[in-house]
C-alpha cells in the first residue's frame, strides 16, 4: 500500500462482528478495501462491473456487489463477508454444508459469492420456492456447475433450516463396500464454500511488486520504436520489460512456438502485450504504462480465414506464407464411387462462432527467484510441465532452475493451457529480484486470451434410401487468429471426430486452421469436436427428414458397433453407441416419428422432468402469505 | 396460425477420444501409506474444478485400504512432484487416476509383504478397507495405523510409484490413418425447447443426457460435469458470441458477452452408462469434454421440430430465429401464391 496522504478517508465500521477504525484511499472500492487492506480474500473480483456476483457481501444486511461500492459508502455500516458466516475454523453454515453435500462447488471461484446470494435468498424468504431461488441467484454467474447442484443445495439448506428435513441429510454418505462408485463429498469443498482457498490473485508475498501491461491498439502494425524512459523514471517503478529483455529463444505455443513473450517488432492482434511495467502498486504501474511511447506503422491486416487463404492476402507469420497453421486430411474409400451409389445427396454449410471461456477467475500469477536461484512461477496454469520446458528455453536456464507451481484454477476449460503471461512475470522477477504479481482485469482477459475456434463447414453427404450413408465430403475452415497456440491439435481432433460415431465407407475430410489478425483461438473444452459434430448432427436430422426417418433411427442405421473401423481406420473394441442411444430415448420418453415440424403433435412434451418456462417479471413472493401473492 | 409459444424436441449423438490425441500419453505418481493409517499421494495434478482431487483420494483410499478423508495430495509443482502433464483432454481420471492406482498398489504390496511375514500368512490373503487390514479366512485383523507401525518397525517404509501410459499413434500425413486413442466414449442428448415466435427467444426446458463414462468413480461428480457441459453447450447454442470488428473486441465484458445464468437452466436428467475400459486398471474413461458435444445440435434440432426453421449458424439468437421464421413465412406465402 502506498503511504498516507491528506486525502485519505477515515472510516469507522463493523466487519464480521468486529468494530474497526481504518484509513482508506478515496479511489478504493469496498472490494479492494476488504481484499487488499483487510486481507479478507473470500470475496473475489470476477468482472469489476457488477455483472458476475463473485464479490458479493452483506452491507447492513443487504446483498451488495462490493466491486460497485466506493469504500467511502461503507463508513458507519455493518459489513459481513463470507469469512463472517463461520469465523475462522468455525462450523460451516447449513447453506455451506449443503453446497458441500450436493457437490455444488467445482472450481469454487464463484462459490463464496454464490453462498452469499443463497444465504441472502433464505434470509429474505426462508420459504423461497425453486423459482424464487433461481431469481435470487440471477446476479451470480457460475461457469462450471450448470447451476443444477447449486439449486439442489439451496433447497436442501432451506428444508434443513425450516425443519422440514433432518440435518442428517447434510452429512456424508457411508463408505458402503467400496469407495469407487461412491458419492464421496468433494474434499476441497469446505475450503471453497468458506472462501478460505486462495487463488493466485489472492496470494501476497513480502516485498511483492505489481505488474501492468501495455497492449496493442492495432491489429497489425510494425513497431518502429518503444520509448520506456518516462515510465522508468516515474517514482515507484521498479522496471519496464520489452522483448529486448528476453535472454533466450523467444517463442511459446503448444505445437508451434510462434508467439513471443511480448511483441517483437510487430503486433499481430489488438490486445497483444508490448511491454510490462513493475511498480510498488497497481496504480503506479498503470500510470507508467500510459507513459510508454510506441511508434507504430499500421500495415494491411486480414480478419477472415477464407480471405487469409487467398493468394496475396497479408501474411501473418513469415514461416507460413499461405497463412495455414495446419491442414489435416483424412481419406477413406472412394468418394466418387460413394456419391455415385447414393440415392440422395445433401449439401449444407454450417458456422460456429468464437466463444470466450469466461472462467470466473481472470488470469493471475506471482513469480519470484528463490534462494537457490530458481525462477518460480505460481499461476493457474493447466500445463505446468510444458510451460517449464518453454520458459527454460526462453530465459536460457537449465530446466531444473525453472519451477512452475499450479495454483488452484478458478475455471480453465482449456483457456489456461497457454503460457500467455507467465513469461512476463518471470522476466520481471529476474530483473527486479522481487516477487511480482499480475492480475488481469476481466476486459484484459477477454480481449487478449484465446477463444474457441470459429468454424465454417461445408458438408456433403450421400445416402441410400434406406438411410445408410455412402459418402461424406467434409471441409472445415477455422480462424486460428494471430498465433498458433493449440490450433494444430484442435484441427486434428476436429477432423478425427468430424463425421461422428457412424460408419462412413467413403470419405474425404479436410480441416484447416488459418492465421488471421483476430484474437488468437486456442484450446477450449472439446478441442474442435463440438464444431465439427454440430455440423454432423444437424446434417443427420436434415437427411432424416428427407428420408422420412426418426432421428434415433437414422443414427442406429449408421452407428458404429463393436469392432467398427473408424474414419482414421482404427479398429475399435467395445462401442457403447447403441447403449447411449437406447438410454437417452428411454429416459426422455421419446415419441418416435420422422423428423419434421411435429413439435405441437408430440406426446412427450412438458413432463415432470422439464422445468416451467420463464415468464417476464420477478417471482419474489411475500413471506408467510398463504395465498403466495406476487409482489413484483 | 401458429401458437405464439411452441415446443419441440431434438436429439444429437456424439463420440470422443480419451486423453491426448494421436500420441503416447503418460502420467506418473508417488504414493506412501503413512503414519496413523493415512495416505499420501504426490502427482503433477491440481484441481481445475472437475473434482479430480476427490477422485484421486477415492482411488487411493480404495487401493490402500484407508478413508478418502485421510488421503493428503501434494501440490502440483514441477520441482516437487512427478510429471502428470496437463489438466485437459479429458485425461485426468484416465491418466492420473490410473497412475495413482498403480502407485498405491506398489505401496500396498510392500506393506502386505511385511504384514504377511508378521502374521505368517500368504501376502495374497491380505485385504484392507476403510482403515482396517486383515487376512482372509482368519481372525487376523488390525487397524491400518498399527499395520504401518509394524511395517516401519521392520525397517520398511511402504512407498510406491506408478506410471500409466495410453498408446495413441500419429496420423498418416496423406490419408490420416492412425489410432489416435485407446479409449473412446459415446453420448446422446435430447433437448426440449420452447420457442417464442413473437420474440424469437428460445428456452431450453429439459435435457436428457446419456453418456458412457467407462466407470463412474464418483457418480455425483459425473453428473456435475455433464450439467456444466450441457450449460456451456446451451450458452454456445443460444447466446454466447465473441464479436470482433476489424480485430477490435465488441464484447469486452459480461454485459455484452452473454452467459447462461440461473434462469436459463433446463432440468438436466443424466443417465450414466458404464462400458468399462479393458485397457486400464480402473476401467474408467472420462466425461469432462464429451458432455458438451451434443448439446448445441440437439437444441438446433429441437428448434426445427418446434417451428420448422433450421439454424445452421450459431448462436441461435432471438434475432436469427425471428429472421428465419420470417423467411419461412415469406417462402410459404410465395408457395401458396404459385
Amino acid at each position: 500500500m502506498s503511504e498516507q496522504t491528506p486525502t485519505d478517508l477515515q472510516l469507522e465500521f463493523q466487519i464480521n462482528g468486529r468494530n474497526m477504525k481504518r484509513r482508506a484511499k478515496p479511489h478504493q472500492r469496498l472490494l479492494d478495501f476488504i481484499r487488499d487492506d483487510l486481507a479478507l480474500t473470500g470475496a473475489k473480483e470476477g468482472c469489476g462491473a457488477g455483472e458476475c456476483g463473485t464479490c458479493s457481501v452483506f452491507v447492513d444486511g443487504k446483498l451488495v456487489k462490493s466491486c460497485l461500492m466506493p469504500v467511502a459508502k461503507a463508513n458507519g455500516t455493518k459489513i459481513e463477508t463470507i469469512e463472517g458466516l463461520t469465523g475462522w475454523g468455525g462450523d460451516l453454515t447449513p447453506v455451506q454444508k449443503a453446497f458441500h453435500k450436493t457437490g455444488a462447488s467445482q472450481c469454487g471461484y464463484c462459490i463464496p459469492g454464490m453462498v452469499m446470494a443463497a444465504t441472502s435468498a433464505l434470509r429474505e424468504n426462508p420459504k423461497a420456492d425453486i423459482e424464487e431461488i433461481k431469481e435470487r441467484l440471477g446476479g451470480n454467474i457460475c461457469r462450471c456447475t450448470g447451476y443444477t447442484k447449486i439449486f439442489e443445495a439451496v433447497e436442501m439448506a432451506r428444508d434443513v433450516l425450516s425443519g422440514e428435513a433432518s440435518a442428517t441429510v447434510l452429512e456424508a454418505d457411508g463408505p458402503g463396500k467400496s469407495y469407487i462408485g461412491n458419492n464421496v463429498r468433494r474434499l476441497d469443498a469446505p475450503s471453497k464454500v468458506s472462501g478460505r482457498l486462495r487463488y493466485a490473485g489472492d496470494m501476497v508475498m513480502p516485498g511483492m511488486l505489481h505488474m501492468q501491461v501495455l497492449r496493442s491498439p492495432h491489429a497489425h502494425a510494425l513497431i518502429k520504436s518503444i520509448d520506456t524512459s518516462a515510465a522508468e523514471n516515474l517514482p515507484g517503478v521498479a522496471c519496464v520489460i520489452t522483448s529486448d529483455d528476453v535472454p533466450g529463444e523467444d517463442g511459446f505455443g503448444v505445437f508451434v512456438h510462434d508467439q513471443p513473450i511480448m511483441a517483437r517488432g510487430r503486433v499481430r492482434y489488438v490486445g497483444e502485450a508490448i511491454a510490462a511495467v513493475t511498480a510498488d502498486d497497481v496504480l503506479t504501474a498503470a500510470h507508467a504504462v500510459s507513459l510508454i511511447k510506441v511508434e507504430y506503422e499500421p500495415v494491411a491486416a486480414v480478419f477472415d480465414a477464407e480471405e487469409a487463404m487467398q493468394n496475396g492476402a497479408p501474411v501473418v507469420h513469415d514461416y507460413a506464407p499461405d497463412n495455414i497453421v495446419k491442414h489435416i486430411p483424412i481419406r477413406k474409400g472412394d468418394l466418387e464411387q460413394g456419391f455415385a451409389e447414393a440415392d440422395l445427396v445433401v449439401e449444407q454449410t454450417y458456422e460456429t462462432q468464437a466463444v470466450e471461456h469466461a472462467y470466473l477467475e481472470p488470469e493471475a500469477g506471482i513469480a519470484y527467484v528463490d534462494h537457490d536461484d530458481v525462477v518460480t512461477v505460481v499461476s493457474p496454469s493447466q500445463n505446468i510441465t510444458h510451460h517449464r520446458h518453454m520458459l527454460a528455453k526462453i530465459i536460457d536456464r537449465p530446466i531444473n532452475k525453472v519451477r512452475f507451481i499450479m495454483s488452484p484454477v478458478g475455471g480453465g476449460f482449456g483457456g489456461k493451457e497457454d503460457m500467455i503471461y507467465q513469461g512476463m512475470l518471470a522476466l520481471a522477477a529476474m530483473k527486479t529480484g522481487a516477487p511480482v504479481r499480475l492480475v488481469y482485469t476481466r476486459e484484459e482477459s477477454i480481449i487478449s486470451t484465446a477463444k474457441r475456434h470459429p468454424a465454417r463447414i461445408t458438408y456433403k453427404m450421400g445416402l441410400k434410401n434406406d438411410g445408410r450413408i455412402t459418402a461424406v465430403s467434409f471441409r472445415m475452415i477455422c480462424d486460428g487468429g494471430a498465433y498458433g497456440l493449440s490450433t494444430e491439435g484442435v484441427m486434428r481432433k476436429a477432423a478425427i471426430l468430424s463425421c461422428g460415431p457412424y460408419n462412413v465407407p467413403n470419405l474425404e475430410i479436410d480441416v484447416y486452421g488459418v492465421y488471421t489478425h483476430n484474437t488468437p483461438s486456442g484450446a477450449f473444452r472439446t478441442f474442435g469436436a463440438m464444431q465439427s459434430q454440430f455440423a454432423t448432427e444437424s446434417h443427420m436430422d436434415i437427411c432424416a427428414e428427407k428420408l422420412g426417418l426418426d432421428p434415433f433411427e437414422i443414427r442406429r442405421i449408421n452407428m458404429m458397433h463393436d469392432g467398427a473401423v473408424t474414419h482414421t481406420q482404427q479398429t475399435l473394441g467395445s462401442v457403447s453407441m447403441g447403449r447411449v442411444l437406447d438410454a437417452a430415448e428411454k429416459a426422455c420418453r421419446w415419441d418416435t416419428g420422422p423428423v419434421g415440424m411435429r413439435g405441437q403433435e408430440r406426446s412427450d412434451l412438458g413432463g415432470d422432468d422439464t422445468r416451467p418456462p420463464c415468464t417476464l417479471g420477478a417471482r419474489f413472493r411475500k413471506t408467510g402469505d398463504d395465498d403466495r401473492q406476487e409482489v413484483a | 396460425m401458429m401458437e405464439r409459444k411452441v415446443r419441440g424436441r431434438g436429439m444429437a449423438a456424439s463420440w470422443y477420444g480419451i486423453a491426448r490425441t494421436a500420441t503416447i500419453d503418460r502420467a506418473g505418481a508417488w504414493a506412501e501409506i503413512d503414519d496413523g493409517g493415512t495416505g499420501k499421494i504426490v502427482t503433477g495434478v491440481t484441481e481445475i474444478g472437475e473434482g479430480i482431487l476427490t477422485l484421486l483420494a477415492q482411488v487411493a483410499a480404495e487401493e490402500m485400504g484407508v478413508k478418502p478423508e485421510d488421503i493428503t495430495i501434494g501440490d502440483n509443482d514441477t520441482a516437487r512432484s512427478p510429471e502428470a502433464a496437463h489438466a485437459g483432454a479429458t485425461r485426468q481420471t484416465y491418466m492420473i487416476g490410473n497412475s495413482v492406482a498403480l502407485a498405491c498398489r506398489d505401496a500396498r504390496a510392500k506393506l502386505d509383504k511385511e504384514l504377511a511375514d508378521h502374521w505368517d500368512v500368504d501376502a495374497d490373503t491380505i485385504e484392507a478397507f476403510d482403515g482396517e487390514i486383515w487376512s482372509k479366512d482368519s481372525n487376523l485383523k488390525m487397524s491400518m495405523e498399527e499395520a504401518v507401525d509394524i511395517c516401519k518397525k521392520r525397517g520398511v517404509v511402504p512407498v510406491g510409484s506408478g506410471s500409466f501410459t495410453a498408446h495413441g499413434t500419429g496420423l498418416d500425413p496423406v490419408d490420416g490413418s492412425g489410432s489416435p486413442w485407446q479409449a473412446y466414449v459415446f453420448g446422446t442428448q435430447v433437448a426440449e425447447v420452447e420457442v417464442d415466435t413473437v420474440t424469437g427467444e428460445v428456452q431450453v426446458l429439459g435435457i436428457w443426457a446419456a453418456h458412457d463414462v467407462g466407470r463412474a468413480i464418483n457418480p455425483r461428480g459425473v453428473e456435475g460435469q455433464i450439467e456444466g457441459g450441457v450449460v456451456q453447450g446451451l450458452g454456445q447454442a443460444l447466446m454466447e458470441d465473441y464479436q470482433l470488428e476489424d480485430g477490435h473486441t465488441k464484447t469486452h465484458g459480461f454485459a455484452k458477452y452473454i452467459l447462461p445464468t440461473s434462469l436459463d437452466i433446463p432440468e438436466i436428467n443424466t443417465v450414466i452408462v458404464e462400458d468399462r475400459d479393458p485397457k486400464s486398471p480402473l476401467g474408467a474413461k472420462g466425461i469432462g469434454e464429451p458432455a458438451l458435444v451434443p448439446t448445441a445440435p440437439a437444441i438446433m434440432n429441437a428448434i426445427y421440430d418446434a417451428v420448422g426453421v433450421r439454424i445452421t449458424s450459431l448462436p441461435a439468437t432471438p434475432e436469427k430465429v425471428l429472421a428465419a421464421l420470417e423467411a419461412k413465412s415469406a417462402a410459404g406465402q410465395l408457395e401458396a401464391a404459385e
